[in-house]
This record gives C-alpha cells, structure tokens and sequence, in this order.
C-alpha cells in the first residue's frame, strides 16, 4: 500500500546518464542529469527536440525499450531506487504512483473502448475496488476535470469527443489512482490555443486540489511560466540550468538560457528595431558532440582552451535557492549588456493593393447519406463572407484556431478550389472562379505557398535541386537546362543554403533546411503573393527565428505580399503589420497589429490573446478561459458564431447574439469588427497583457500602448 | 560401373559429425524449453563502469550458444561436402551430393563475387545494400540468387538434355550410372530417371529458367497493370474509383481454379478470349510509360522528341507483334507495293507475303504460354491494384503533394512522380512476395495440367507427373519441390528483409 509517511523529495534524480546501443555505436541521450522534486512542487523540463526531454521521463518510467539503457547514476522515488526494482515492483509503480500524460490523447485511449470503462480499470488494477466503487471514482475525476455531462461521457467511446476532451479524459485516468508524480510529456501540443489554455488552468488547480508533483515537459517556455514552480533547461542531453522559474527567467545564468530567450518573440520584439536572435549553427548530432561545452560552438561567449578542455560540471549560482548553470564563465558574462547591435531594417514602405478579397463565400456540400447521394445535402459554410486587402510589401497574418477556414482561404486562393461566391480580384482580374488548371502560368507562379510541416513539405524520393528546378520548368524560367540550374543555385544562396545541397535527398537536411527549400520552391516563380501556412509552427524555437527572418528579409528584397497563417500570436505581433481574426470561417476582426493587440477587442480575440502564453515572467497578463470547445462547422451555432463561447454575450440586450450575425462594424480606420457590443462595452475593456515599465519596450511598443 | 553413394568418400567422416551436430541440436532445444518451463531465464545485459554492455551468461546461453554451433558445424560440413565434390577427381569420390555440388560450380562462383562485391560497397548501394545488414534478407537473397543464377547457368549446369530419354533408366534411383545413351554424355543419372527416363536433376535445372522467366514477368506486368489503375482511382477518386474497385471486387471473388479451366477450354481460345484480354492488358503498360516520360518532360521537347516517342513506337510495335503477330511495316510495304501495281492481280501476293513474314520485333508466344501470362496477369492485378490505391490515398494527402498542385501540376505528372516513387517501400515488398505467389501459382497450374507444354520441365508439372508412383519412387518429384519451396522462401525471406531496412530509414 502507498507509503503515505514519507515527506522527502517525491524524484530525486542524481548524475542520471541514459544511453541507446545501435549496432555501430553508444549514443548517449541523456548524461549527468540531475534535478529534484518535492512535493507538490511543479517542474518544468525545456528544451528544442532531441535534447533528451522525454528520455529523461522515459528513463524515470524505468521503459526505455530494447535499446536503451542506465549507464549512470540514480533515480529515486520517494527515497527509493527504481534502477534496482524488479519488474513486479515497477509494475505498482507505475500507473498508481507515477502516471504520464502523453502529448496525442487518442494513442493513450483505447479506441474500443467505452470511456467510463477504462477509467475504472485503473482503480480496478492497482487497488483491487468493486466496480460501484470504481464508477463513483470515475464520475468524481471527469467532473473534476470539468468535462460537462459527466455521465454521458463515461458511456462515451474517445472518437465521440473533441482533441481537448479526449486531453481531459487523458489527465482524469492519469488522476484516478490519486499519483504522487505526475509527468506530462508535451500535454497540449497538439490542441488548439484557447483549448490549451483552458487544459493548463486546469493541470494547474488539479495539481494543488490533489497536491501531485509534476514533472511537465514542454518547448515553450511561456508554457512552463504558466504551469511551473521550478524549471529545468536542457542542451544536447545535458541540464544547462536549473532553478526556481523566476531565478532563471529574469536572471539567467546560462549563454544557452539567454540566446532561447532572445530568439523568441516576446511581446517587446518589433522585426524593425528589435528582432530576433537567432541561435547561429545546428544542433548538434548525438554522437558528434563537441568536446567540453555542448553549447560550445554556438556560443557568444566562447573561449577555447576553457570551455572545450574539460568536461563541465554543473555550478551553484550564489545568492539564489537552488539555481545552477553548466557554463564555467557565468561569473565573468555581462548578463545585463544589451543585445549586441542588431543591424536596424528599413520597413519597406507598403505599396499598391495586390489583392482584393471581396465577400468572398466556400460552401461545401457533403452529402448526408453515403448510399444515396441523392439524398439530402449538408452545407458546410467553410468561408462566410470575407472581404479584405493585401498591399504589396505588406504582411497580413490570418489568426484562428483549427476549423476557422483558414485553410479553405488559401485553397481557394490557389485556385485548388474555385468560390461559391464573391470575388477575388488579383491585378483587376477575378480569380476566385478559375481553377488552377484553367490558370495562366503567370497567375500561378505569382501566388504560391509554403506549407507547415518540414517533413512533408518536400517529395523525399527527388533531390532538392530537382524539385526547384521542377518549378522552374513549370513556370517556364529559363531557356535550357543550364539556364535553369543557374537560377535554382541563385535561389539556395537566396535561402541561405549551400549550394552543395543541390544534389541532397531531403532526408539528409533538418526540419529548417527544408522549410528554407520549401521558401526557395515558393519564390521560384517571383512570387508576389506568397500565402504561408504556419511555415514554423513546427521548428525549434532556435531555427524559427531564423526562418521568420529570412521570410521578412526576402519579402523586403521581393516587395511580396506576405498572408501569413497563424495561431500563435506572438510571432504575429512580431512580424505582421495586420491582422485578420478568423473563427468558424467569419472574419470576425480585422485591423493593423496594434488595433489588434489593444482594446477595444473583439471577444474572441480578447480570449485569443489571453490564451497566448508569454515567457516573460515581468507581463501581467488577464486570465480568460473559455468554455467549452470550438463548435463543428458541419453545425455552427444560430447568430453570432462565437455566441457560444462568448463572456461579454450578458452586455447585449435581448437574443440578439443568438439570432443575427452580428454586421461589420467600423472601429476606427482600417479596424472592424464583428460583434453586437455598444461603443460604451467596447471601450470599457481594459488590455489583457500589460507591460510593465515602457523603458524595456522599444518605442514602437509604446505606440501599441497608446493606440 | 557402380551406383554412386550419396556421399562418396568424404561420407565415412563427415555423416557422423553430422548426425552428432543434429542429437546436439535436439538436445540444446529440449533443455532449453525444460529449463525455460522451471522458469530460468536468458541473461540479462550489464551495463559497465566504462558504458559498454556485457553479459552474465547462465546454462539457458550455453544451451543457446550449443544450438548455434551445432547449426554452423553442420552447415560447414555441408559447404565440404560441396568443396570435396568439386576438388575431388573420380565421380565415385564425389558422391552424389558431392557430384551436384560440382555442377553448380558457376552458381557459386557468381554468388561469392556478388556477395563480395555487395557487402564491400554496401553504403553506396541504397536500399539493395542495406539488405545486407540483414541476416534474414541476405539468406533470402541468396536462395532466390542461387535459382536466378541456375536458370541463367542452366545449359552449363544440366548433365542431359531436359527431354533426352535414355529408356534404360525409367526410374532408376539416384547416382546411376548411364548406359545406352550417347557416347559423349555424363556418366551418371544424379538424382536418378523418371517415368520415362529422363534426367531429373536435369529437368529440375531447366525448370527453373522457364519458371524464372514467366514468373517475375507475369508479375511485373500485373505491377503495371495495378499501379497503372490504382493511381488513378486512389488519385482522382469519385466514379472512376467506384468502378474500378467494383471491377477488381468482381475479379477477386471469382475461383482462380474455374478461371483457368475456362481460359484454356478450346471454345474459349477460338473466341479469341485470351488474344482479347492480352490486347487490353499489354496496352496497358505503354499508356502508362508514355504518361510517365510525357508528364515528365514536358518542358524539355528534346527529350520528347528524341527518347520518349522512339521508345514508346517500339513498343506499340513490339506490342502488335506479339500480341497480334502484325508488323505495320510489313503490312504498309505490301499495302504500297500493291499501290503501285494497281491493276495487276497482286492481292494474293499481299496476303501470302504478309502471312510467311515474321514480326520484325515481337516474341512469338506459344498459344499456352499467352493464356498462363494472362491469367496470371488477371488474377494478380485486382490485389496490386488494391494495394496501389490504398497507398496513393494516404500519399496524397501529403503537402509536397500539395505543392505540385499549387504550382499547376498536371493530375498524371503528381502520380506518377510525386505519389508512386513513394509508394516504392511497400511495392518492392510485394513484388517480392507476389514472384513467389505466381511460382506457386504457375506449378498449380503445371500441377493441374493447364496451360504449359507437357513436356515442359516446368516445376509444377515435373511434381505432377512423379505423384503417380509417388509411393514407389518418390526421387522423381522431390527435387522440383523442393526447388519450388526453397526459392518461395527465398522470395518470402528477402521480402521480409526488404521490409525491414525500408523501415527503417
């Protein structure tokens, strides 16, 4: 039975090293780890992908499959050795006293089985419970993790909920043996943002109901703020800096530390005056470590003959409780100078409007019965009513979560699908109506796109330099062949890739490089309108900096027009100079990127920017949840589409937000928005992100303040 | 002279190392499930100070390790049998195993340079190197290598004619000497005589060059078949997949047995059915490499001009040569010879020359032959098909497919380039297992008397003929059997390595 006496560390992991055995080498994943968590204490596990983040949890689960193996050190739990357990032993563990939440909801549920089912068998298992026992237990989880109707769900199969419910369902099994630990692997990567918000408000208030300790692995640092009491950065397999959330964000002792912070885009970061910092060269590969500092060759601050002579040990900062850093010159390092001069970029004037969208409607017929098609018809509003413009030089961002239509605008600006009504008007010609087949080569290479995923955007059976040149061909650049490989060299000098790549697989390049092909194949063409899908949503942090400004530096050498498709609203504050809100396929604000970051604020867009994590512990910030989940576009709610959802629904008189689409309304110039408010609502809003003290924010900040 | 024995001289000391290594093997095997039942288990692996991995092995590894020398001692008496047979002059030295070892002299030859070559540049060989990190692949690769090199080796190989008689030796047991043939033949009847005298290790080498041509061709042109409509049907979706799935459901539930009975019935070869359905199945194939080297080279017209029509008007003539036995040139030759002599009673010259000239390119193909490839074709296409579909399906969601689209591609440059080289992994698999298939299915068909030649020495048909007196003289069917199993496994085992190294990328 569970040792409830015991008041030690829950984890107490001590120079932990984890390494996996190939057939032709050792690759170690993890060395020298060590971290420890109390009870009740929330800690947070950051890093870019492949530093070893979940093998650390893997490795605390004691199930590092065939491969890989503890080389090193120790992991306790609550005082003891899980390394030396037996299988049987681990077996209690697990699952009753150390539960883990994955990052995809629908690989940890049983498909075919009923929710309410397999919640009770954890009970059932680990405590041996009757079955009413178990059943009362489960009911008293999903309502604790706020799921509505209960009952309903526990006779639910996981296919019938949503990404955020099934996220829920995760967590309540993860509850329902009342854990000490509990380790959430990337929990809400894969929801949406407002869906994240609301499932973090709830790990939070969970984990002081039941007083589990956490071990939360994440990428985002704004994230681990929200969620942790103490953080833990790693690099290349090892913990760089360890401390308290506060110590380590505001006083970083770390070059690794620093150079993370300084590559995202916080809310004082302006592509004009301050941009962002990219960490220089690649991650290192496992087994090409450098020797002494991992960071080494990355860092400003290197020395040779100190940092690459010797192994280096963790050190204690002195003065803060528990805050150590794996660098041997953190006592000598400036940590307060300023962001050695950044090279300040001219903003390109914006020019003639490119593009115009007007009222534009995608409707999609899906037919109710699969046997007879005949039958009745379903519409799907997809796009309702769009209307905007695009300059040249300009960059519009269009802000929404999953479903809100953003990815049918691009299609139909493709051409992939043609409108049911309205216009799309590019250099005074309609497009909307013309599929891409029936399309001049001009207006195609003139709209293009880049795609989201790295690993998918380019074919991996052809080399690079073909699939450019495929492009090339296409659009009917060049007079032969020479002529043609010379202008796709001259793009990969555009992107910044040697030209030795030509002749790669992309199989052979990281996630960055091949977004930077995807940007080449792109602008192949001359594009002038170039349509990105959240073109580093999926990158480390480190390279999507670097992407973000090689994106911004091509279009102010291109004059394009950048659509730049997005959920996270810190990247869009940084780069955009407007913003288009989107949800359930209305545009429901529109406005420059100040209008749009300050009140008065469309209701959703409120929710929107509040669910935005930030990693900067000095903003204050509201905390708006919203309830429920987007709802489905098969069957969107009567009236104002975010009615369901909407906190400020009290401040209209009357039903009107459930009977009537609320019109456009004119905020100020270029600002409008879609919703029934009165002026005297809309301008009793107060911001939801407060910056403090405007002598940290750039001047262009301020204006964003006052605006 | 006397029958050869089986293992000639080097019998009286290697049959008992033999024998020994199998009571070893038995032994191991039984201790180790006795001592895996009382619940002792295999080593675990250690980790050193020093971070290498070491074992601390107990009797269940020792019975382990017992099983794996008795398997290597007894596969190396095995390879000195074979050494022994081709170093050893006198036939009665040699023995029988010996004596065939010998004659698969240029099979061994061959198979140690590839292996040698293959594994010294195996990282610059892409996925076929990478076979040889797997002990699996590389045993299967070896099996189908050694009857794909017997079938190129076979006139080298063979000690008689496939259909010499020598009537003398009807069912003789292996290791006769011959007498009564041709003064110049082998001295021996290795494996023995058949029903009629023939050779039967002679017609289990010749065998294998006829059913190692039909097999991988047939299954190649159901590939092209397939893939030619399930990337359509996958890409393009709607009626067309609709129809063409309800087509390839109806040709699936049809009994293949019934089918080929059908095919080969004479009322149905006179209709012309099997000419009908080769017109519609080779024709096939050339759409698909036009389609492939158009949508391709489109922008480049010299290509198209100088390698894409040359090659695809080959084809169509190779294509109407065989399938038709029409040659075009021959026919507008006649056609304008008798332009000229407009007039002159020439018709029946026209007919006549047009009748005794041959195609210029085209195979002629046996009447029996024709039906075996299309039925084998036809029954095999409806799965490639399926499997076709299914992988486009999930392919073309992918954003590079996305990509061609938004740049304009054309609906046939996406599946051939961008959808199909993809599909490649699971394809090459099931090349593999599919020869395997239409091995077994080209020895049913041989074993029911359908389609081949019954003289043929044709594995299937070999087993059928020796199942009469099975039980009187089982020599005679054994060898093709074992033929026919050995190279299925092979085929089996190479595809479950293909499987795994393209995996594993």
């Amino acid at each position: 039975m569970k040792d409830d006496t015991y008041d030690g560390p829950i984890l107490e992991i001590d120079s932990l090293s984890i390494s996996f055995f190939t057939r032709l080498r050792e690759i170690p994943a993890v060395m020298d780890f060590s971290c420890r968590v109390r009870p009740g204490e929330a800690m947070g596990l950051v890093g870019e992908s492949g530093c070893g983040k979940s093998t650390v949890a893997l490795g605390v689960m004691q199930d590092l499959g065939v491969n890989g193996r503890i080389v090193g050190g120790s992991i306790k739990f609550k005082g003891r050795e899980l390394n030396d357990m037996s299988p049987t032993e681990l077996r209690h563990i697990r699952g009753r006293e150390i539960a883990m939440i994955y990052q995809e909801p629908m690989a940890s549920l049983n498909p075919a089985m009923k929710i309410g089912k397999q919640l009770m068998e954890v009970p059932m298992i680990h405590d041996g419970v009757g079955e009413k026992e178990a059943y009362a237990r489960a009911l008293e989880v999903v309502t604790d993790v706020r799921l509505p109707d209960p009952k309903r769900m526990l006779d639910a199969y996981p296919h019938q909920l949503s990404g955020g419910q099934q996220q829920r369902i995760v967590i309540a099994m993860a509850l329902m043996a009342n854990p000490s630990l509990l380790i959430l692997d990337e929990p809400t990567t894969a929801l949406d943002v407002t869906v994240e918000a609301a499932v973090v408000e709830l790990v939070k208030d969970l984990g002081k109901k039941y007083g589990t300790s956490m071990l939360f692995i994440s990428h985002n640092l704004g994230l681990v703020l929200e969620t942790c009491d103490r953080i833990c950065v790693m690099y290349s397999g090892e913990a760089v800096e360890t401390g308290s959330i506060e110590d380590v964000f505001d006083k970083m002792r770390h070059p690794y530390t620093q150079a993370l912070f300084r590559s995202i885009p916080l809310p004082g970061a302006d592509k004009h005056s301050r941009p962002l910092v990219a960490i220089p060269g690649n991650f290192p590969l496992p087994h090409e470590r450098p020797p002494g500092c991992n960071f080494g060759p990355r860092c400003d601050y290197f020395e040779t003959g100190r940092c690459d002579a010797q192994e280096i040990k963790m050190h204690n900062v002195e003065g803060d409780e528990r805050h150590r850093s794996r660098c041997i010159r953190f006592e000598e390092i400036d940590w307060n100078a300023p962001i050695a001069a950044s090279i300040k970029q001219e903003k390109a004037p914006i020019g003639d409007v490119v593009l115009k969208v007007d009222n534009l409607k995608k409707y999609y017929e899906v037919a109710a019965s699969a046997l007879f098609s005949s039958g009745q018809k379903k519409v799907v509003k997809a796009n309702e009513t769009l209307s905007f413009e695009a300059r040249e030089s300009e960059t519009l961002a269009i802000v929404g979560e999953s479903g809100c239509g953003k990815s049918t605008l691009a299609k139909v600006l493709m051409g992939l699908e043609t409108a049911t009504d309205g216009h799309v008007v590019l250099d005074n010609r309609s497009i909307e109506a013309v599929p891409i087949e029936e399309r001049g080569t001009k207006t195609i290479s003139s709209i293009q796109m880049v795609f989201q995923n790295p690993f998918d955007t380019l074919n991996p059976s052809m080399t690079v330099g073909r699939q450019i040149i495929r492009a090339l061909e296409v659009f009917k650049i060049g007079k032969n062949d020479a002529e043609r490989r010379q202008r796709m060299l001259d793009l990969l000098d555009l992107v910044k890739l040697p030209r030795a790549f030509a002749d790669r697989m992309p199989r052979q390049l990281s996630g960055g490089q091949k977004q930077r092909v995807g940007i080449a194949r792109a602008f192949a063409g001359g594009a002038r309108i170039v349509v990105a899908d959240e073109p580093v949503s999926a990158l480390d942090v480190s390279v999507q900096a670097a992407v973000t400004d090689l994106l911004m530096e091509i279009q102010r050498n291109e004059k394009t027009t950048l659509l730049f498709i997005s959920h996270d609203l810190s990247i869009v504050r940084y780069l955009s100079d407007r913003v288009m809100v989107m949800y359930l396929g209305h545009v429901v604000e529109i406005g420059s990127t100040d209008q749009i970051f300050s009140p008065p604020y469309h209701p959703y867009t409120e929710a929107l920017l509040s669910a935005v994590p930030i990693a900067d512990t000095s903003v204050k910030k509201r905390h708006i949840v919203l309830e429920g989940d987007i709802p489905s576009a098969m069957n969107p709610p009567p009236g104002c589409p975010f009615q369901t959802r909407c906190r400020w629904k009290s401040e209209v008189p009357g039903n009107l937000c459930e009977t009537e689409v609320p019109p456009m309304k004119t905020l100020a110039t270029g600002h409008q928005s879609k919703c029934h408010l009165s002026d005297e609502v809309l301008a009793r809003m107060e911001p939801v992100i407060e910056m403090p003290g405007a002598e940290l924010a750039a001047p262009a900040v301020e204006n964003k303040a006052e605006a | 002279m006397d029958p050869l024995t089986w293992s000639g001289s080097l019998g009286p000391f290697l049959n008992p190392l033999m024998l020994g290594c199998v009571l070893v093997f038995v032994a191991a095997f039984i201790l180790n499930i006795v001592m895996s039942l009382i619940g002792m288990r295999q080593a675990e692996p250690i980790v050193n100070a020093d971070h290498t991995i070491s074992y601390r092995l107990g009797a269940p590894d020792y019975m382990l390790l017992a099983m794996k020398w008795a398997v290597f001692v007894f596969l190396g008496a095995i390879m000195i049998y074979i050494l022994g047979g081709i170093l050893q002059p006198s036939m009665e030295a040699k023995g029988i195993i010996g004596g065939v070892g010998a004659q698969f002299l240029p099979v061994w030859i061959s198979l140690i340079v590839i292996y040698a070559l293959s594994i010294r540049f195996k990282r610059r060989l892409g996925l076929y190197g990478k076979l040889f990190d797997n002990l699996i692949g590389m045993i299967g690769f070896g099996l189908v290598m050694f009857w794909v090199l017997t079938a190129i080796f076979a006139p080298m190989i063979a000690t008689h004619g496939p259909i010499d008689v020598i009537s003398g030796l009807r069912n003789d047991p292996p290791g006769t000497p011959v007498s009564g043939g041709p003064e110049d033949a082998f001295p021996y009847y290795l494996l023995g005589g058949d029903a009629l005298g023939r050779d039967v290790f002679s017609r289990m080498v010749a065998g294998a060059r006829e059913v190692l041509t039909i097999a991988p061709l047939a299954t190649l042109f159901a590939f092209m078949v397939g893939i030619t409509l399930g990337l359509p049907a996958g890409y393009l979706g709607s009626r067309l997949d609709t129809f063409i799935t309800f087509i390839a459901n109806m040709v699936l539930a049809f009994p293949v047995i019934l089918l080929f009975y059908l095919l080969v019935t004479p009322e149905i070869i006179e209709a012309g059915v099997p000419v009908y359905m080769a017109a519609v199945l080779f024709v096939l194939p050339i759409g698909f490499l036009w389609v492939l080297l158009y949508s391709r080279f489109r922008a480049q017209p010299h290509i198209i001009k100088w390698v894409a029509i040359p090659l695809v008007l080959l084809l169509t003539l190779f294509y109407l040569g065989t399938v038709f036995r029409f040659d075009p040139i021959v026919w507008l030759a006649t056609s304008f010879i008798g332009y000229l002599n407009q007039g002159n009673p020439v018709g029946e010259w026209m007919q006549t020359t047009r009748d005794s000239y041959e195609p210029l390119i085209g195979i002629n193909i046996d009447g029996n032959l024709l039906i075996v490839f299309v039925s084998v074709v036809f029954v095999n296409s409806p799965t490639v098909y399926r499997i076709v579909r299914g992988l486009v399906l999930d392919i073309k969601t992918r954003d590079y497919v996305a990509a061609a689209q938004t740049r304009g591609e054309g609906p046939w440059y996406i599946m051939l380039w961008e959808i199909l080289p993809n599909a490649r992994g699971p394809l090459i698999v099931d090349f593999c297992l599919r020869i395997g298939y239409t091995t077994i299915l080209l020895g049913t068909l041989g074993f029911f008397g359908l389609g081949v030649d019954p003289e043929s020495p044709n594995w299937g048909s070999t087993i059928n003929e020796g199942r009469r007196l099975l039980t009187v003289y089982p020599h005679p069917p054994l060898p093709p059997a074992l033929a026919l199993l050995t190279m299925v496994l092979g085929l089996n085992l190479l595809a479950d390595g293909l499987r795994e190294e393209s995996l594993k990328d």
